[in-house]
């Protein structure tokens, strides 16, 4: 009960955190174009970075092949972003955001290395439930509406039907892991 | 008079069962010899199967094209009788229906389709 409870904190904590970077963002200068590419690179590495402690640590088939497929689809989005700054000619640029989102997912690998494994399976599916929700937020309220490259919104516009795909995934997992 | 009669009746009698044989004739040979099955194509884009909802005739061949940047699979949603095996951007699979079919990817859990044969 109490590490759940704790938890519980620490997840509305990293919201809150999340919430308020992205308010910081839309009050801040807009972000360009290539700053807009380094977000989604790196939020879709987190992911990676995720899944990959969970193909170590779980044991559970439901939750390695959702970690799995996190790992397929996040690194296809990546591809298609390295392609297309490639062909746009523009290096990703980092920022306050993307920043903000590395400094929290150290955070957050820590606690996935460290939770026993009796408790590995919930923390991770939990995690990924909150993260998805967190970067749907930000691709449609933040990156979509910045971006001025038709090619970059286009990409943007393909990505968040995954990242919605993988909550309810997420959320499925999620109800079979509580019973 | 009379035989003349009953001649021309005999006549008409047998050209009309000419016609009856002819159009019944025809008639099977539109329902039963000349029709082709049909393909139809699902395309799997933004994590959809559009259409969702697909109604074919038994024997129609059904196209799933994946547009997407993501591998995609088609499998058997009540006991994964069947499935496609996961296929790429610009690959695609296809099946001939025999019968109403409940689908889903395998891969993306909440993406889902059916096929129907119309009655
Ligand atoms: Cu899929």
């Amino acid at each position: 009960m109490k590490t759940k409870a704790r938890y519980k904190l620490t997840v509305i904590c990293a919201l809150v955190m999340a919430t308020s970077g992205l308010m910081m963002a839309q009050d801040a200068p807009k972000l360009t174009d290539p700053e807009i590419a380094s977000v989604a690179v790196v939020a879709n590495q987190i992911d990676i970075d995720y899944g990959k402690v969970a193909i170590k640590r779980s044991k559970n088939k439901e939750v390695t092949d959702f970690a799995n497929r996190m790992i397929e689809d996040h690194s296809a989005v990546i591809d298609q972003a390295v392609a297309l700054v490639t062909k746009l000619g523009v290096t990703p640029k980092d920022n306050a955001v993307s920043q903000s989102l590395m400094s929290q997912s150290k955070e957050t690998l820590k606690k996935l290395n460290s939770v026993s494994k009796k408790d590995f399976d919930k923390t991770y599916i939990d995690n990924e439930v909150a993260y998805h929700e967190a970067v749907i937020g930000a691709v449609k309220n933040v990156l979509i509406p910045q971006a001025q490259n038709s090619e970059l919104k286009d990409l943007l516009e393909a990505v968040l039907p995954a990242l919605e795909a993988h909550l309810g995934h997420a959320k499925m997992a999620q109800s079979k892991i509580s019973k | 008079m009379q035989t003349h009669k009953s001649l021309v009746s005999k006549y008409l009698f047998i050209v009309a069962v000419l016609i009856c044989a002819f159009v019944l004739m025809m008639g099977f040979k539109s329902s039963e010899d000349t029709y082709k099955p049909t393909r139809h194509t699902v395309t799997i884009f933004k994590m959809k199967f559009n259409p969702e909802h697909l109604v074919v005739n038994k024997g129609d061949t059904v196209v799933w094209i994946n547009k997407d940047f993501y591998q995609h699979d088609v499998t058997e949603m009540t006991s994964k009788k069947w499935t496609s095996k996961p296929f790429n951007q610009g690959e695609s699979w296809s099946k001939v229906i025999t019968g109403d079919i409940k689908y889903y990817c395998d891969l993306h859990k909440v993406m889902k389709g059916t096929i129907t044969v119309a009655k």
